[in-house]
């Protein structure tokens, strides 16, 4: 499991990167403060659901969690490939797929463990407050927003691995952050009416459209799969096949993306 | 079976041919030594080797299999030294031996290569803050994990101090008793004279030579170093000298013409320049090092380089003497 070996090493090097750990402890502060901030007068408690819930916790994990994962994956391949240091690894008996995989789980694994700190930490000091503690979602929506970060990090990684340069592969990361951030619904509701006015014969629902297009971008899948659990219906309920599609979709972002940049590194020369 | 066979290989970089139709065996548990200028194509040549860079014509194969099929599992039986490589500044020493072993499924104790390579003291200190020697002996060191079958070992003295030179070539020297092939690129012509059993001069992209360095040396023996002096001469005069039989090399500074060729041409050579209409002004002969033999061979681009740490470099075009 060569992969392996190449994802322990990166997120041994990761982990001890002060970005990463400014990173942890700009999350911490920030769910710390949204949770100060969400406190109930004295004698009163409020639950953790409704502090997930609240527009700033959304902003942080659906705005500033993607931006990270790019930041901290872009230059992955390309940032080794100018350096250097990507002849040592490919020295060693490691495929260009395994550098490129292996990439996607250490520094996913390094983002999400930076992701599990920053909310874990704030959820403990404030659980001896008057916040209600309410385990299973808030694991569940930590763990969340740790696929959502992997999925980014696959996508930069897998775009770092076909960048010809650190540049272009920066430039696409900024791009591909205003693709799916806040440019999503630009390109999603214009596309969406010109899919719903095609002729009767493709079958093609506008519902199916829609949620094709939802589900499409991992921003927006995770959004409505965090909605789903903060309101008590993780693959439950109505939304059920929905969620389960945006969580297979979000499965093959992962696999998909980094897999695309391997086939274009595959034949470049270094 | 040769451990390293290249079969009319060609590089092209857009319009910079950077290897030119190269034919190179490596036989197994020999020390091979790659002598050339920089820019000669050596590292495009080992960037080939280890499947870094394809090349656009011709076939390799790295111990019995062709490189473009054979996989990663091939550099479990290859140690490499690349050039232009640079280490994980946040990661020790120690875990970057840590790393090689695991990637290479090997038992080696990262202990005893890190004291192999002289890092046993800085281990622990993090990769980043390591001079360049000390990179070029860590990258050594994750070579020589795993007992490889073959070294590939680019440029392995730069940085290093005549001391850790040495040392390298003593690992080398160890490296090829326990069984191991070297093949190893140098541009200075001491490292490689050393060691090596077979040398083979890469100029151009092209082998202008290849032999042992005994024999090496006896072609210098038969060979000549005219020194002329003369009113004046451009470079492209010297060609006509160039494609002389027996004339392996010429250069010019000012007013001063060296030529590297057998002693029976030396008439010849002096008649041509005539005929070119330069007039020479002074005459000078002496026999050949094998320094200058392989300036000759690389147009005077070459570096010698001995262990008491005198340099030539190519701006000098009059030779002193054979030392």
């Amino acid at each position: 499991m060569s992969w392996l070996v190449v994802a322990r090493k990166d997120f041994e090097d990761a982990i001890r990167s002060r970005w990463l750990l400014g990173l942890t402890a700009l999350f911490v502060g920030l769910v710390s403060l949204i949770a100060a901030l969400s406190l109930p007068p004295e004698g009163q408690t409020v639950g953790t659901n409704a502090v997930l819930s609240g527009g700033f916790v959304s902003l942080l994990s659906g705005t500033l969690a993607p931006l990270i994962a790019l930041v901290i994956a872009y230059n992955a391949v390309t940032g080794e490939r100018k350096s250097g240091s990507l002849k040592l690894l490919l020295s060693l008996p490691h495929s260009r797929g395994d550098v490129v995989f292996g990439k996607v789980a250490g520094r996913s694994a390094a983002l999400s463990t930076a992701i599990i700190v920053g909310f874990i930490v704030p959820a403990v000091i404030f659980a001896f407050g008057p916040l209600r503690l309410d385990i299973v979602t808030y694991v569940g929506y930590t763990l969340l927003v740790a696929l959502l970060v992997s999925v980014f990090v696959a996508i930069a990684v897998g775009w770092s691995a076909a960048a010809p340069s650190q540049r272009i592969a920066l430039a696409g990361a900024i791009g591909l952050y205003f693709l799916f951030v806040p440019f999503w619904d630009f390109i999603r509701i214009p596309l969406q009416l010109a899919l719903g006015s095609l002729p009767e014969w493709v079958p093609l629902s506008a519902a199916a459209i829609s949620n094709a297009l939802f589900i499409l971008n991992p921003a927006s899948a995770v959004q409505g799969l965090t909605g789903a659990l903060l309101s008590g219906q993780f693959l439950s309920g109505e939304t059920a096949g929905l969620q389960v599609s945006a969580i297979s979709m979000l499965l093959v972002w992962l696999l998909a993306a980094p897999l695309v940049g391997l086939v274009v590194f595959q034949r470049r020369d270094l | 079976m040769s451990a390293i066979q290249l079969s009319t290989v060609t590089k092209r970089f857009g319009d910079i041919e950077a290897v030119r139709e190269l034919d190179l065996t490596v036989e197994a548990g020999e020390i091979y030594g790659f002598l050339g200028p920089n820019g000669a194509g050596k590292s495009t040549t080992i960037n080939m080797l280890l499947d870094f860079v394809r090349p656009t014509s011709g076939t390799i194969t790295v111990l019995g299999e062709p490189v473009d099929v054979a996989g990663a599992g091939l550099r479990e039986r290859i140690g490499v030294l690349p050039e232009g490589f640079d280490v994980y500044d946040r990661l020790t020493g120690r875990k970057h031996i840590e790393f090689a072993v695991d990637s290479k499924g090997a038992d080696d104790d990262p202990e005893a290569i890190l004291d192999r390579v002289g890092l046993g003291e800085a281990a622990d200190r993090p990769a980043g803050g390591y001079s360049k020697g000390m990179r070029q002996r860590l990258a050594l060191g994750m070579a020589l994990v795993g007992e490889p079958d073959l070294l590939i070992l680019d440029e392995p003295s730069t940085g290093l101090d005549p001391g850790g030179a040495k040392e390298m070539r003593d690992i080398v020297r160890q490296e090829a008793n326990r069984g191991a092939t070297v093949f190893f690129s140098s541009h200075v012509l001491g490292q490689v004279e050393a060691v090596c059993d077979r040398v083979g001069i890469l100029h151009e992209g092209e082998l202008v030579t290849e032999d042992s360095i005994e024999g090496l040396r006896e072609a210098s023996d038969n060979e000549a170093t005219l020194i002329l002096t003369v009113d004046d001469a451009t470079d492209d005069d010297l060609d006509p000298i160039r494609r002389l039989d027996g004339v392996s090399g010429a250069a010019v500074d000012g007013t001063m013409v060296t030529v590297s060729c057998e002693s029976s041409t030396k008439t010849e050579v002096i008649s041509t320049l005539g005929e070119a209409g330069i007039e020479i002004r002074d005459i000078e002969t002496e026999s050949t090092s094998l320094e200058e033999l392989f300036l000759s061979h690389t147009d005077g681009e070459g570096v010698v380089e001995r262990e008491d740490g005198g340099t030539e470099t190519a701006d000098v075009v009059a030779p002193e003497g054979g030392r």
